[in-house]
This record gives structure tokens, sequence and C-alpha cells, in this order.
């Protein structure tokens, strides 16, 4: 205990120690912020969206109530749906700014209208967020190095380390000490920030833990990393080179290298050909028989098949009948584009098993519900939230049943799927493995 | 000179000798090359898919049978957007934008499947091209070379030997700049060898291929002088190397992140969904079709009838639901552009602020510059979009002139009551073979170089200042010895 206090003490005198771990700390802080006042501004859109869609839907509701005609109700209407952040979005925005997280949807074709973006400036997306996650993955390391790269060299270099060793009892407890504080100081400097961001944003304790788990593996990996490096006893400069090059080929290159081999591995042209597929299939309805249309709607929907049959004239149940049909023949290329998105993530998972720093990085999404998977997720919700509207509506459609005033506050109201993050086992798994290995790999070379 | 030439030969001898710098040059030079082949793959893989798929498209329009004008009008287009001539280089924002638009009638669409929204979550540390690597890991690399150039030489006591056998402080950095730069030159071979490629294969401009050059060695250039001139004031190298890698933690990875925040704080955007209820809302506000007694379409009526000089709509030549169709997409294109150019203000009043803080990093400069060059900046996209939305409005029209001129009103009136009206208002498919193709222009020459020129400026007020550090450092070292 004597020892972690003088520790503590001989650190805070050292004024490039001090600085840097201060240094962390406001980094940490102003990451928390902008994490924070980034949430407050999408969910202020979401609130936002509330009324203005409220007046919108009325305002359709005040002309298309007049003709009672349940296929102008469902043709105009648009639904609205969100992806509320979670509350540990603040942590890591992740896809928050290239994907949509309100988004209206009507009853017809659901594919023509899933994948619409977001107006974003691309430019500011292009380098990426400063939130927390970012913090902790590019920066703090960093500061590990800064602190670790000399623990035992700079001693040396200095001349006091035979005279430190012989003054201390044991030479183990001191050096353990002295990585105790140190790697105390960096975790404190990026927990407390975190913590007040969790406090403020209300984070269910489970996540806290979970990130405080990341924080803690992720920091002993670098540490570890580094006392390795400088049990190999050579100077300072080299050992700061040597961590440094790591740090570039761990946080930089691998990704990146990673990033070209998955989407080259799995590429994605669904997307675009569904869209097109789509739309050539919804549009041939007007040039076939109606029956074909109608007999392959039958086939998905056997319960509207006794409704009264089609004439001449122009029926909206027809109308939404070929939009379904047309998602249904885009429906396996929707579905491989879904499974593509959902295989890269789960590539660039196994990939994090052996980069800790892109396995924090997915933990920490992972936790926040702000990755892929969770955009999939939400999309899925939308999904089931428009096979609900057809479902709303087609009664009326098929049966003929005037739609009034009143059925307009009957449509289905949207519920966001409140997606919780999950506990990152098998990323922690990867980092503290990796830990492992790293320092099995230093004590091998020690020995020898 | 042959002074500065034997240090810089003295350094180069020293650098090839120690194994850790060598690995490291050659490691960087192999990563440049494989970016320049991968991104190179990439691109033009892209260019032969969207090609493919524009083509395809264009096909499907062509091949539809006799429709209603309005049927086309609804079944729509698709804008792909071609890829640029040196997105191989750089490939900029091209990830984080849509490639795919879907034109249609009464609504202008996104585009959609961007990379950045498919991709895992790893596009986020950065996408491999050679210009992640110039403007990110080359500097970094080269501060590991160089922050012990001249501080370990203090360290080793040989500086101060060579400054009184004669040498001068000048010539030594001179020496030890041209030794890293040398170095500098063979981790970024490749990537200036992809763009001479380029230049020579490709669409690219000669000119962008020059100046985009020219901007990466002076980015090149700042920082082997900054180094240099650093290393020559640092007591250690321990100290020097702490200094350079915390100086380019805030140029290349701190200034350009925090950027986007400051940027959105003070130039927030609409979301997409607000924009679409706000066209409607305005849209109903302008004139509402769906009411027979609105104003507007009430005095449109008029207006019409008059120039036509009847005195009924049945007595019009034309059709006059083709009419009404004309004028309703007006007004929604109108709503479009007005909501459009108001979200692109934004979005370039952020840029702005963002292009601001060049006055703390040259990594600003230079990414703004390559961009610019490669055509694939914000400024580009928006080009696209706009030339997409232009055509939808001129191919929607031209449908709705086919309404007013080749449907004849009763036929149009009666389709969706009668199969025989309905055929009779189909209109031969020899129309839509008319049709003009979307082919939309690149930015031009004098844009490209309007847009790229400031930040050329600035990289080279960057390569200036260092220049003056290092003349400063080198006469300390003068001084020092004295």
């Amino acid at each position: 205990m004597t020892s972690l206090l003088r520790e503590a003490r001989f650190l805070l005198s050292l004024r490039s120690a001090a600085l840097a771990i201060a240094c962390l700390f406001l980094l940490t802080a102003v990451a928390i912020g902008a994490g924070l006042v980034e949430v407050a501004r999408q969910e202020a859109a979401i609130a936002r969206i509330g009324p203005q869609q409220k007046a919108d839907v009325a305002a359709v509701a005040a002309w298309a109530s007049k003709g009672r005609d349940p296929g102008d109700a469902a043709y105009y209407t648009f639904h609205a749906t969100w992806d509320p952040p979670s509350d540990l979005a603040f942590a890591a925005i992740g896809t928050r700014d290239v994907s949509p997280y309100v988004l209206r949807v009507r009853a017809l074709g659901l594919e023509a209208q899933l994948y619409e973006g977001e107006i974003g400036n691309p430019e500011a997306a292009l380098p990426g967020r400063f939130d927390f996650a970012f913090v902790l993955v590019y920066l703090a390391p960093l500061f590990v190095i800064l602190l670790f790269h000399d623990l035992h060299s700079g001693e040396r270099e200095a001349g006091r380390l035979r005279a430190l060793e012989a003054s201390v009892g044991s030479t183990f407890g001191f050096w353990g000490a002295r990585v105790a504080v140190r790697g105390a100081g960096l975790f404190i400097a990026l927990a407390i920030p975190f913590l007040v961001g969790a406090a403020v944003a209300g984070t269910a304790a489970w996540k806290v833990a979970a990130v405080l788990t990341v924080i803690l593996a992720y920091l002993a990996f670098w540490i570890v990393l580094g006392l390795v490096v400088a049990r190999a006893a050579r100077s300072s400069l080299a050992n700061a080179m040597t961590l440094a090059a790591a740090w570039m080929a761990l946080t930089l290159i691998l990704p990146a290298i990673g990033h070209v081999v998955i989407n080259s591995a799995i590429p994605l042209r669904q997307g675009m050909e569904l869209g097109v597929k789509q739309r050539t299939a919804v549009h041939r309805a007007w040039d076939v028989p109606k029956s074909e249309t109608m007999n392959a709607f039958f086939r998905t929907h056997p319960e509207w098949k006794d409704t009264a049959p089609l004439t001449e004239a122009f029926h909206w149940k027809w109308y939404f009948a070929f939009h379904q049909v047309g998602d249904e023949a885009a429906g396996d290329l929707a579905r491989r584009y879904h499974d593509g998105v959902l295989e890269r993530a789960a590539w660039s998972e196994r990939l994090g098993m052996v980069t800790p720093g892109v396995a924090t990085q997915l933990a920490l999404h992972r936790l926040a519900a702000t990755d892929p998977a969770a955009q999939i997720a939400y999309q899925d919700g939308i999904r089931a939230f428009h096979g609900q509207l057809r479902r709303f509506y087609y009664p009326y459609l098929f049966r003929d049943k005037p739609f009034d005033r009143a059925d307009f506050d009957r449509a289905p109201a949207f519920q966001p799927t409140s997606e919780d993050g999950s506990w990152p086992g098998a990323l922690l798994a990867g980092v503290v493995l990796m830990t492992c290995l790293v320092g099995a790999l230093g004590v091998l070379r020690s020995r020898r | 000179m042959s002074v500065i030439l034997s240090v810089a030969h003295n350094e180069l001898r020293h650098l090839v000798r120690s194994r850790v710098a060598l690995t490291g040059l050659i490691l960087v030079a192999l990563l440049t090359f494989a970016a320049a082949l991968t991104s190179q793959a990439y691109q033009a893989d892209q260019a032969a898919l969207r090609e493919r798929l524009q083509h395809a498209a264009d096909e499907d329009f062509e091949a539809q049978p006799n429709r209603h004008p309005h049927r086309v009008v609804h079944f729509g287009h698709f804008a792909i957007r071609p890829a640029s001539g040196l997105a191989a280089m750089d490939p900029g924002v091209e990830a984080y934008t849509g490639n795919m638009i879907f034109l249609e009638g009464h609504r202008q669409n996104s585009a959609n499947f961007g990379d950045a929204r498919q991709s895992s979550l790893l596009v986020r540390f950065g996408q491999l091209s050679p210009a992640l690597v110039l403007q990110v890991i080359a500097p970094l690399l080269l501060v590991f070379i160089g922050a012990g150039m001249v501080a370990g030489e203090r360290e080793r006591g040989t500086l101060r030997q060579s400054l009184l056998a004669g040498v001068s402080g000048g010539a030594l950095l001179a020496g030890k700049g041209l030794a890293l730069g040398a170095a500098a030159l063979v981790i970024s071979a490749p990537a200036f060898a992809l763009l001479l490629w380029l230049g020579v294969s490709s669409a690219a401009r000669l000119s962008a291929v020059a100046l985009s050059a020219g901007g990466y060695l002076a980015y090149l250039a700042f920082w082997t002088l900054l180094i240099i001139a650093v290393s020559a004031t640092a007591r250690r190298s321990r100290s020097a190397l702490i200094a350079l890698v915390g100086a380019w933690t805030f140029a290349v990875v701190l200034t350009p992140r925090v950027s986007p925040e400051i940027a959105a704080a003070l130039a927030p955007l609409p979301t997409r969904v607000e924009t679409d209820i706000a066209v409607q809302r305005d849209l109903r506000a302008m004139g509402d079709s769906h009411n027979p007694n609105d104003p507007y379409f009430a005095a449109f009526k008029q207006k019409t009838l008059k120039a036509y000089g009847v005195e009924r709509v049945e007595d019009l030549p034309v059709n006059y639901r083709g009419l009404l169709a004309l004028e309703g997409e007006k007004l929604t294109s109108s709503l479009f552009n007005r909501y459009s150019n108001q979200a692109f203000a934004a979005m370039e009043a952020q840029g702005r602020v963002m292009d601001a803080l060049v006055v703390v990093s040259p990594t600003v400069a230079i990414r703004r510059l390559s961009m610019t060059l490669s055509e694939t900046d914000l400024f580009a996209y928006r080009l696209f979009l706009e030339q997409a939305e232009a055509y939808r409005y001129d191919l929607v029209q031209r449908l709705n002139r086919l309404q007013a001129t080749a449907v004849t009103a009763a036929d149009d009136a009666a389709k969706s009551k009668s199969a025989s009206a309905e055929a009779r208002s189909r209109i031969s498919a020899e129309y839509w073979r008319a049709m003009p193709h979307f082919d939309p222009a690149r930015p031009s020459a004098a844009d490209v170089m309007g847009r790229a020129l400031p930040a050329l400026a600035a990289l080279l007020f960057w390569v200036v200042a260092g220049a003056l550090f290092a003349a400063q450092a080198g006469r300390r070292l003068n001084r020092s010895a004295a």
C-alpha cells in the first residue's frame, strides 16, 4: 500500500505524466460531451417529427375522408418510424450518422422505400466521429505508450536504475506498483468522464459495467504489450518506436486491409440490382392480365381469395396487390442483401479476435446498438411494421369497406424495438486472449 | 552543396544499415503499392458495374411496351453515378454517398446503396487507398525515422563534433532533410506511379494529376521539414519523438475528427422526413390539386382556357390532364430544388468551417486538395445529384407533354373504367426510345482548379512555415556550437 501511495505521489510530481493523464481526461470529456450533444440532437429531431407527422396525416385525412376511399388513404398516408438512440449511443455514435434513424413508409412496395438515405454531409461523415469509442480505441493506446515506453529504460538511461532497485524491498512490488498507478491514472481519465456521461444519459448499470470492462481489457492489452517491449531492455526511443509501429499496424493498417478483404470477399451488388428488379416487377402488372397478378398475390395471401372479383375498372386492391407481388419478386435479393450486410459484420468480428482495437470498437458499438446489426434490426422493425400496415389496409381495400376520418387514427403506430445491445463476450474474450498471448510471448522471450 | 550531399549520403547509409528503419520503409512502400493496386481494382470494378447497371436501366426503360405516358412517369428511370477519374487515388466521400437514384414523377428520392451503410464498422477505420497512406501513415513513418536524426547525434555527441569540424547547422539540417525526403519519396513512389498511370490511361485531367502530385509532395515536404526542425531543437530524441507523435496525432487524427462536430453544431441539417413533410405542406399551401375549388388551380384553368381561346376544358385542343400534370410537376420540382439548395447551403457552410481548420492542420488542406482533384468531394457529388434532378424533371415533363398531346382527353378520363379506353390511352413504345439518356458531366476543369487552388496555397504556406522553422533550428545549431 505504501509503495502504491509513493508511486502515486511520484506520478503526480512527474510533470509530463500528470499532464498526459490530464490531457486524456480532457479529450475523453470533450468526446463524451460531443456524444451527448449528438444524441440530444437526434432525440430532438425524433421529437420534432411527431407533431409534423400528425399534421401531415390530418391534412391527408381532411380530403381523403371525403371520398372515403381506402385506396386514397393507403396511397397518400405516410407512417413514421424511428430508431431512438440507446442509452449508450453517446459513447459510440456508429452508423447513426450515415443511415437514417427516422423513416416514413406507406403501404406501397416496401423494397422501394426501405433503403432511402438520409440528408447528410458526406465530407463530415468521412473522418468519423469524435466520440468516446474513438478516444478509447485510437488515442488511449498512444497515452499508454507515452507512460509505459520508458518505464524501465527511462530509469536506466537516467542512471538511477541500480540505485532504485537496491533501495526498494522487492523489485517486483516496485515495478508492479508503478504499473498499477500509471494504469489506474489512465483508467480514471477514461472512466470518470464516461461515468458522468452515463449518469446524464441514464445508461443501464450492466452496460456501464460492460464498458468499464472493455476499457480495462483494452488498456490491459496495451500495457502488457508495453511491458513486453520494455523488457526487451532497449533504449526508450526504440521502445517508443516499436510500440507506435504496433499501434499503427493494429488500429490503422490491419483494419483498413481487413475492410478491403471483407468487402471484396462478400460483394453486395444485390442492393442496386434489387432496386431495378422490384421496380420492373411492380410495373409489369400494367401490361399483363390483372388475373395473373391477382393469382400470384392469392398464392401468398389466400385469405383474400374469395373477395369480389375484379372488373374492367381500376381497383385499388389490384394496385396494392401488384406492389406486394413486386416486393415478393425482389424478396430473394432483399434477403441476400440483408444477410450480406450481417455477414460482413460477422467477418469484422472475426478480425476483432486478433485485433484488439477492432474488437474494442465493435464491442462498444454492439453495447450501444449502433452497429450494422442494429441498423439491420431497425430495418427488420420497419419491415414488420410495414406488414402491420398492409394487414390494416387490406380489409378495407378487399372488402370495399369505406375508410372514414376516424379510421385514420386506427392505423397501427410504430413501436420502436428497443434494441438493447448485448454483452460482447466473444469480442472481450478476444482482447483478453490477445493480451495473454502477448504476455506469454514476452515471458518466453525474457526466459531465453 | 557537397557538404549537404555528403551528410545526406551518410544519413541514407545509416538508414539502410538500421534494420528497423529499412523494414519500416519497405513495408510502408509495399502498403502504398497494395493500396494503389486494390483501390484501382475496386474502382475499375465499380466503374464497370455502374456502367452495366446504367446500361441495363436504359434498356429496361426503352423496352417498355405501349403505355400511358403517366405509367412511364411512375415506371421512372435510374441514374447511376459514374466513377470519377482519380477515385482510385483518393475515393474521398465515395463510400459515404449513395450511387443510385430512382427517378420518378412527384418525388425526389435519395441516392441509395452507399458503401458505408452496407459495410462493417471497419469502414470507419478509414479505407485503404493511396491517399490514406500518404496523408496518414507516411508522416508517422517519417516521424519514426527522422525523430532521432539530429537529436540522436546530439545524445551521442557526434553533433558537436560535426559542428566544430565546420559543417554549418543549415547544411547539416539540409542534408538530413534530403535523406528523409528521399525516404518519403520511396514510400510514396507507388502512389505517384498510380497517379501517372491514371493520367495516361483514364479520363483524369493531366492538370489534376500534376496538382495532386505537387500537393502530396508539398505535404510530405512539410512533414520532412517539421521533423528535422523538431529533431534539431529537442534535447533528446525521445522528447523529439513524443512531440512529433503528438503533433501528428493533433494534425492528422484529431483535427479532421473534431471539425465535423464543430460544423454540425454551427450549421445543423434537417432530416429527410422533415423535408418530405415540409414539401407536402408547402405544396398544399400553393395549391391543392385534390380540391376542385382550389384557387391556384382554378386560376391555372382560367389562364389555360384564355391562352387557347376556348370557354370550356372540353373544347381544349389538348388533354387538360396532361397540362395539369405539367403544372403539378413544376410546383413540386421547384420545392424539391428549394429544399435541396437549402440543405446543400448548410453542408457548404459546414465545409467552410471544416476547411477553416487548415490554420491548425495541413492535413485539412491536403484532404481538400486531393478530394477536389479526384472529383470525389461534396461538390462533385452535388453536381451529380443536381444533374440527376434536372434529368428527372426533363424526362417527366416530356412524358407529361405527351400525355397532353398524344392522349385524348376522353380516353384519359375513361381509362380507369373501360378497358378499350385504357388500350387507346396507351401511346407507342417508340416514344420511350426517343428519350435522351442520362449522361452527367464531370465538374469542369475551371471549377476543380478554383476549389483546389486555395487548398494548395494553404499547403504551400505550411511548407514555408516548416522551412522557416528548420532554418531557425539551423541557426540555433550554429550558435550552440560557437
